[in-house]
């Protein structure tokens, strides 16, 4: 798959705010002040932080941001078993109908190297705009997600992880014979007319750049999922622009309308531009 | 991201990743680290969880290249005095175990009414002891690690951490999800946080 216009738009003006954010000048936000036993003071679930400042400004603008309307909510531990899998659930209250569903997610990580962990451009195909997957958090900090309405209307979750070294973790892989390798499952059986729950696995080491391998003791080139296009019986569900944020075998868990019997498939591009694809086959 | 920060920024992960927890793998504490953990210090003594917070010490038993913690004792008590279980897993030779040990001594003044409801449940294990030499007794059975860890839904299956700390109920049903490592909590404000169950 070559990349699209619109989508290599979105590469570059991810770069840029990547190296906006790596230009950040190291100075200390008076909102950002040492607490007893050397915490952060804005460790508030809604608090700011310097990082979310320069993010919202850069991919909202001015836009005003709803943080308490309720109609996107993220699910995550405050302590995760690991930082390089910390398990991520982002629920919308509204259902997805052709006159207002949920048009773009950005799940962000606002102390990551890279913080713009993932943007999903959604269809009303996804039937319900809930999504699971497993970040990396390098370090205590916000999590957010930012739910952009097909009416342009913003809504925001945030929460505050304590979790470190996810982007350092060292790698865990033991198949790399399998890197690309797309692979469907659903749960339970599909509902025909009704948003069906599915899961979607690359495997694949969406490796950060910032991992030892303590044979060599060099740093192992980041090498990461970029894109994921989901579409069903040909109608496109919804496409992912992600980041090496996104753990280790990229796994979403997401929903799709299976109006009639068709085929599922989803077409996978990484930061090598290697191209992989999976399907299967409903009703 | 400008490349001249990249190395910065990859040694402070690398520190925050090793600063959080002693991995029970010879990779990581292989002298090619490039960040290796603090040194114990000299002429360390292995106190394990202070006398302070009156902790159940459990040695292993087995033969070598076994070792096996029998929680039975320690659930019949936590049962018959209807407290919840803290089971601390250490090793004599880590230095993450003492940082914690240590947090736990200096603030054991703050910190021991809270553990109050807790009986504290102190393994004492190795760093050389490797996750498939390293067995849980609960009942009849004796698991290895990860299958232990799977028996109660513990994510931490996948890698052996010491310091590592699992809470139960005194029917041994975990009471909340924890961290690798005793990193996220050796702050009092944070170590109340797990004891208090905040999720």
């Amino acid at each position: 798959m070559k990349l699209t216009p619109p989508m290599a738009l979105r590469f570059h003006r991810r770069r840029r705010l990547v190296i906006g954010l790596g230009a950040l000048p190291l100075v200390v936000s008076p909102t950002v002040r040492a607490a007893v036993g050397g915490l952060p003071s804005n460790t508030g679930h809604n608090d700011g932080s310097p990082e979310w400042d320069v993010l919202r400004s850069k991919l909202f603008g001015t836009r005003p941001i709803d943080a308490t309307s309720g109609r996107v909510q993220l699910i995550i531990p405050l302590r995760a078993a690991y930082g390089a899998s910390v398990p991520v659930k982002i629920v919308s209250n509204l259902a997805q109908t052709p006159e207002l569903y949920v048009k773009r997610l950005h799940l962000l990580v606002d102390k990551n190297p890279s913080p713009l962990a993932a943007t999903l451009e959604l269809t009303p195909e996804v039937g319900q705009a809930d999504f699971e997957t497993r970040i990396r958090v390098d370090e205590y900090g916000h999590v957010r997600v930012i739910s952009e309405l097909s009416n342009g209307e913003l809504h925001m979750s945030s929460r505050f992880v304590k979790t470190s070294g996810g982007c350092s973790a060292p790698p865990n892989r033991d198949s790399p014979e399998l890197i690309g390798k797309t692979l469907f499952k659903l749960p339970g059986p599909p509902k025909i007319g009704q948003p069906t729950t599915v899961d979607l696995t690359v495997i694949h080491p969406n490796d950060t750049g910032f991992e030892l391998n303590n044979v060599t003791v060099m740093y192992i080139p980041s090498y990461f999922v970029r894109t994921i296009e989901v579409s069903y019986a040909g109608r496109k569900v919804f496409d992912a622009d992600l980041d090496f944020s996104i753990s280790e075998n990229p796994t979403w868990r997401f929903n799709f309308v299976p109006h009639a019997p068709g085929e599922l498939r989803a077409e996978v591009v990484d930061s090598k531009e290697k191209h992989y694809s999976g399907a299967l086959q409903i009703g | 991201m400008p490349l001249r920060q990249r190395p910065d920024r990859r040694r402070a992960g690398i520190r925050v990743c090793v600063g959080a927890c002693a991995v029970a793998l010879g990779l990581l504490a292989g002298p090619g680290m490039a960040a290796p953990p603090p040194a114990m210090p000299a002429g360390h003594k292995n106190e394990g969880i202070p006398p302070a917070y009156r902790p159940m010490v459990v040695e292993p038993t087995g033969a070598p290249g076994r070792s096996e913690f029998d929680l039975n004792p320690a659930l019949a008590r936590a049962k018959r005095e209807n407290r919840r279980l803290y089971v601390y897993l250490g090793a004599d030779d880590c230095p993450y175990c003492r940082r914690y040990e240590n947090f736990l001594r200096k603030n054991a003044g703050e910190l021991v009414p809270h553990f109050k409801p807790w009986l504290v449940v102190d393994l004492r294990s190795s760093l050389s002891t490797l996750q498939s030499q390293l067995f849980f007794r609960v009942g009849q059975q004796s698991l290895v690690y990860a299958a232990f860890q799977r028996s109660i839904n513990d994510e931490r299956a996948r890698m052996l951490v010491y310091p590592s700390v699992w809470l139960f109920d005194p029917q041994m049903k975990p009471l909340m999800p924890m961290p690798a490592g005793t990193g996220t909590f050796e702050t009092v404000e944070e170590q109340l946080e797990i004891l208090n169950l905040v999720q």
